[in-house]
């Protein structure tokens, strides 16, 4: 749409004032929303904010990329394990066990990407979704993770702050969010992203060029899995206990849906598919209490349901939203936004 | 001076109010009203145990019908966290935080409570009765959480002492589930079998996902077991009966409470749980206790939806519920939270359709203060 017409205007943050002044509000709105709002939409910020970092680690690997992973809730346990352990067992304070654990999950995810040097498409696939159920099994085996019994997550304390209610929790999550999205956004205007995009649209051509494919390759599961890595460690102190049953296969297809609903190869996309599936996934349910949407749904799954069917309701409805998507535009929300964009670029005229 | 009179004219009215919302208004109780909370599976893994929480909201409906407890209404909120801790902990908060709870009640599943012991104990709000028997719910005892559920851990032990020294069994192994919930079995086991200078034979541990349960059985049958111990989910106990009969293995087999649904039993394994004794934490669905009577036809007859089954899972949310009914009861019109577990503590041998419920004043020390249903193996 923009054309470019040099490097540096690729690579720079802001591409006019009006991005400016919309980045400046976006940070005053982060910083009051907490006292705007009820605890429990601070607890569902939180939510949404690790499912941002998620989702925008992943879109590294699937959207640009051009990998796959049905996997990520390993990743995902690694770090909440790993932080959770270190604090506990080894004493290293909230920062650089989060940071350590998310290392230890870049490190698999390093592993992870040797096989799919070899493999593609469906079969990345199948070896992803494997590595994902088996994290959790050899998790549930040792005893020093807690077995199948779970972890208590310690207090959280950040030098002499003490992080104990959801709004103080809420500002530790973002920075660490906008820090991670930043992040991955420069990374893909560098160098990096550039071979990653290369790999993704033509992998023999991208070697041609003098891609290295090994690094490259195992270096976007590297990526992929710290940002995950992050987000589970801070996971774990959403719900101040985990256990390996949590880190199911629907989590990491949960994650998968989000990147490609909102939008694959796009960091806006991924940020508003997080939110909008996260926001789906706790609110649903509501939806029963909904005026005359609620009873008519109610009735309805008793017709065609057995009793349980009131609340399978809320998953036909998400399942149905992502398929309308999917169907109408394939490019996700980020598509949609796009093409409001255009049409009304030359407004008023 | 006219300013300072002012302000302290203010400041005591705001005492004064302060006061007055601090003895009169309770959270989640009006005059006519009281807000209860309860989470359980609809959809997901565990959604065989959404029963649980239907069977409360019948119950609390016969309650109603009859004319509530001291004039007020009990109105239940209930919804579905597909047994995923992180929606357990977001519909707990906007409950709460919404609306607004007197007390929650039940909530199914060990990993779902865990995520939200933590908010409601720090908030002093009473939990009554969390739908899994397990050790962290008393370990340490809080002061505001109430358990009912049996420990499965003295399931095992009552079975054991019945086992060796009604009926004789010299041999005992045990399958279990490789969790929380198995372990405790086998220490239960354990203990109980040292106690007549006995080891187990054989102690075979499953897998969730585990579907062929030939070896474990193997191992059983090696073991020489004549009485053996199903620490499983319900599929397993089921898996396991079915092979040892096909592998000409024929021991004693004894179950938990989470196996104990007779007729769900004996249907999904076309019969072969004949024959096998199993702890439970409640009376029997056929059962002529007055009260279960009066369950069925006023609670589950009434008011529970057409396909529902008057299961173990389904009077289970009467179960776990009847001791917070009886507490709130015995508060009369003056429902507070620190009066009702004043009440519940004053509970000694309450009775039920489960085993004697009874609680004692809160000591950090003794984890038992807050264990319901703790009797004697012999119990």
């Amino acid at each position: 749409m923009d054309m470019k017409r040099d490097y540096y205007e690729d690579i720079r943050f802001f591409t006019s004032g009006v991005t400016v002044f919309w980045f400046v509000v976006l940070i005053v709105f982060l910083s009051a929303f907490p006292f705007l709002v009820k605890n429990y939409y601070v607890y569902v910020a939180n939510y949404m904010a690790i499912n941002v970092i998620v989702a925008v680690g992943l879109n590294i690997l699937v959207g640009y990329t051009g990998q796959i992973s049905l996997g990520h809730a390993g990743f995902f346990a690694i770090g909440a394990y790993g932080t959770v352990t270190l604090m506990t067992s080894a004493h290293v304070p909230f920062l650089p066990a989060l940071f350590l654990a998310a290392g230890t999950a870049a490190f698999f995810g390093f592993l992870l990407g040797l096989p799919a040097l070899r493999l593609e498409g469906p079969y990345l696939a199948i070896v992803t979704l494997g590595f994902g159920l088996t994290v959790t099994q050899v998790i549930g085996k040792l005893d020093f993770f807690g077995g199948r019994q779970g972890l208590h997550a310690p207090d959280l304390v950040i030098g002499s702050w003490n992080l104990d209610t959801d709004r103080e929790f809420y500002y530790l999550v973002m920075v660490i969010t906008v820090v991670m999205v930043v992040a991955v956004r420069n990374i893909i205007k560098t160098r990096v992203g550039r071979a990653f995009i290369a790999i993704r649209d033509a992998d023999i051509a991208a070697e041609a060029m003098g891609v290295n494919l090994v690094v490259f390759k195992t270096l976007a599961f590297a990526l992929s899995a710290f940002c995950t890595g992050i987000a589970g460690g801070l996971y774990a102190f959403v719900l101040r206990f985990i256990e390996p049953e949590i880190f199911t296969l629907l989590m990491s297809i949960m994650f998968l849906a989000m990147v490609v609903v909102g939008g694959l190869g796009s960091i806006m996309g991924s940020i508003t598919g997080a939110c909008l599936l996260s926001w789906m996934d706790l609110q649903l349910r509501n939806i029963l209490s909904f005026p005359h949407v609620g009873t008519w749904l109610e009735s309805l799954s008793r017709m065609y349901f057995s009793i349980t069917g009131v609340s399978n309701i809320q998953f036909i409805l998400f399942g149905g939203i992502m398929i309308a998507i999917m169907l109408f535009e394939p490019l996700g929300i980020f598509g949609i936004w796009i093409r409001t964009k255009k049409y009304w670029k030359t407004w008023p005229f | 001076m006219r300013s300072s009179g002012f302000k302290l004219a203010a400041a005591v009215s705001a005492l004064v109010l302060g006061l007055a919302f601090g003895v009169w208004a309770e959270e989640g109780v009006t005059d006519t009203e009281i807000h209860i909370g309860q989470w359980g599976p609809q959809t997901g893994p565990a959604a065989a145990w959404g029963s649980v929480a239907r069977g409360t909201d019948a119950y609390f409906k016969m309650i109603n019908a009859e004319g509530g407890i001291h004039g007020r209404k009990l109105i239940h909120h209930m919804f579905d966290d597909a047994y995923n801790p992180a929606k357990t902990l977001a519909g707990v908060k906007e409950l709460q935080e919404g609306t607004g709870m007197f007390a929650w009640v039940s909530g199914v599943g060990t990993a779902p409570g865990l995520a939200v012991k933590d908010y409601l104990m720090e908030r002093k709000i009473p939990w009554v009765g969390p739908s899994a028997g397990s050790l962290h719910w008393i370990t340490p005892p809080e002061k505001y959480l109430f358990a009912v559920y049996p420990l499965y851990y003295i399931e095992a032990k009552a079975l054991v002492r019945y086992g060796v020294e009604k009926m004789g069994f010299k041999k005992v192994a045990i399958i279990y589930q490789n969790d929380d919930y198995g372990k405790n079995g086998v220490k239960g086991a354990k203990e109980e079998l040292a106690e007549h200078n006995m080891k187990l034979v054989a102690e075979v541990p499953v897998n969730l996902t585990d579907s062929d349960l030939k070896p474990h059985v193997m191992k059983l049958k090696n073991s020489g077991a004549d009485m053996v111990l199903l620490w499983t989910s319900p599929k397993h106990a089921v898996i396991t009966v079915g092979t040892s009969k096909a592998m000409q293995f024929s021991p004693q087999f004894m179950s938990t409470s989470t196996c104990s649904d007779f007729p769900l039993m004996m249907h999904i394994s076309k019969g072969l749980w004949e024959g096998v004794i199993a702890a439970t934490f409640a009376e029997l669905p056929d059962s002529p206790h007055p009260l279960m009577q009066k369950y069925k036809k006023d609670a589950f007859e009434k008011f529970a939806a057409k396909d529902e089954r008057w299961g173990l899972f389904f009077y289970a949310g009467i179960v776990f519920a009847e001791p917070l009914v009886e507490g709130i009861k015995r508060c009369g019109k003056d429902l507070t939270r620190e009066r009702l577990v004043k009440e519940l503590e004053g509970l000694k041998d309450f009775q039920g359709i489960s085993g004697k419920i009874g609680y004692k004043p809160f000591d950090p020390n003794d984890p038992s203060c807050r264990q319901g249903q703790n009797h004697s193996p012999d119990g």
